[in-house]
């Protein structure tokens, strides 16, 4: 599948559009008043699971399209990998950055427990999200290698 | 049918995210653009209502910080980068500190900071501030309960009695929403959020727990 350019493409994609905002909203990378990326001591953990949860949501999503797209099977496999990869996005961005200031100033104490919640549980939330894309990967795979076999 | 509906309503609303979270980003940086060219001149924040000076009150360069007694990321400055700057800017008297609460992520935040202004009553204003960032847990999970509050100031040496009525009164409440307000009125879109103020009064700003390096690079050609 991944030999098709459209897919290599739109799993590049995924995984930038992914990767770049999660990464400054986690502050891995500041652009202003210089661009700069650094992970900080005790944040490495997070950094590796947030490129796994990019890596991942690039490699199920595509995947799971190409699966309705040429071998019309049904979409549930694609909605656990995009709601595995929005768990994982969510987690822990909106602690103290602009997203949960707005949220917290707009929507009151509600958004506050909703955003403490998700940083509180920022690491299980994207252990568990890397923990569902997999799934969804050996499922996918296994149905991809069964429907295309030639009998 | 009803499935790929879903579908495409779960893609446009991570579209609409990515395309509010650019256009937030985008607000923001112009909102600094224009701070950065009308500021100049005469110091446009106010002080007042902030915490005690840390480091010689003649020093040229004010740091500003704003930040929540909860939030992580100001944990994670406090203990990457802040003991640099006092190293190399606050100790050699060419900065000092002032930090201004911006409590919003959880109930306790708020108490926590009121408790700071408490201890100042007894002169340890920043040993409570060191004291609360040293034992930053999860968001409200406790670590910030009134019932700890006062811990840390019997741990501090401090008297319980003022303290207690300190707390109780909510002495200081207004004193933080002004800080509050001085924060947004400033363009804080998050903690933490920093303005380096020069001695000619141009103002520049640093959002997030950024390295040592880039105060470095912000604060030398101001010297």
């Amino acid at each position: 599948m991944f030999s098709s350019t459209a897919y290599t493409i739109l799993a590049g994609v995924i995984f930038f559009v992914m990767l770049i905002p999660l990464l400054m909203l986690s502050e891995f990378i500041f652009v202003e008043p210089f661009f700069i990326f650094h992970i900080p001591s005790e944040q490495e953990f997070g950094f590796v699971l947030i490129l796994a949860v990019c890596v991942m949501s690039a490699i199920v999503i595509p995947m799971n399209i190409y699966r309705i797209k040429i071998l019309r099977k049904n979409t549930s496999k694609i909605g656990t990998s995009i709601f595995g990869s929005i768990i994982g996005a969510s987690a822990g961005i909106c602690s103290c950055g602009p997203i949960g200031f707005a949220l917290i100033s707009t929507f009151g104490a509600a958004a506050g427990t909703a955003t403490a919640f998700l940083s509180n549980y920022e690491i299980p939330l994207r252990l568990g999200s890397v923990g569902l894309l997999c799934l969804v990967y050996y499922t996918t795979t296994k149905s991809i290698s069964s429907e295309c076999k030639i009998n | 049918m009803n499935k790929k509906i879903i579908l495409l309503v779960v893609f446009a609303v991570m579209i609409v995210s990515v395309a509010l979270y650019a256009s937030s980003y985008y607000s923001q940086l112009m909102q600094m653009q224009e701070h950065r060219i009308n500021v100049s001149g005469p110091v446009p924040i106010n002080l007042t209502n902030g915490s005690p000076v840390l480091g010689s009150p003649n020093a040229p360069i004010t740091i500003v910080e704003f930040g929540d007694y909860q939030c992580e990321m100001c944990y994670h400055w406090y203990h990457n980068t802040r003991a640099d700057i006092i190293d190399n800017y606050i100790d050699t008297e060419k900065a000092n500190l002032v930090f201004m609460d911006l409590p919003g992520l959880g109930r306790d935040s708020f108490t926590a900071a009121q408790a700071t202004y408490c201890a100042e009553d007894q002169g340890k204003y920043w040993e409570y501030h060191e004291t609360l960032y040293n034992f930053q847990e999860a968001v409200d999970n406790g670590w910030a309960s009134k019932d700890r509050l006062a811990s840390f100031a019997f741990n501090l040496d401090m008297d319980l009695d003022e303290f207690n009525d300190c707390m109780d009164t909510a002495k200081y409440a207004k004193r933080i929403k002004a800080n509050f307000d001085e924060g947004v009125r400033n363009g804080a879109q998050g903690t933490p959020m920093f303005l380096i103020i020069s001695p000619d009064g141009t103002v520049k700003k640093i959002s997030g727990a950024q390295p040592y390096s880039v105060f470095s690079q912000v604060i030398e050609p101001m010297l």
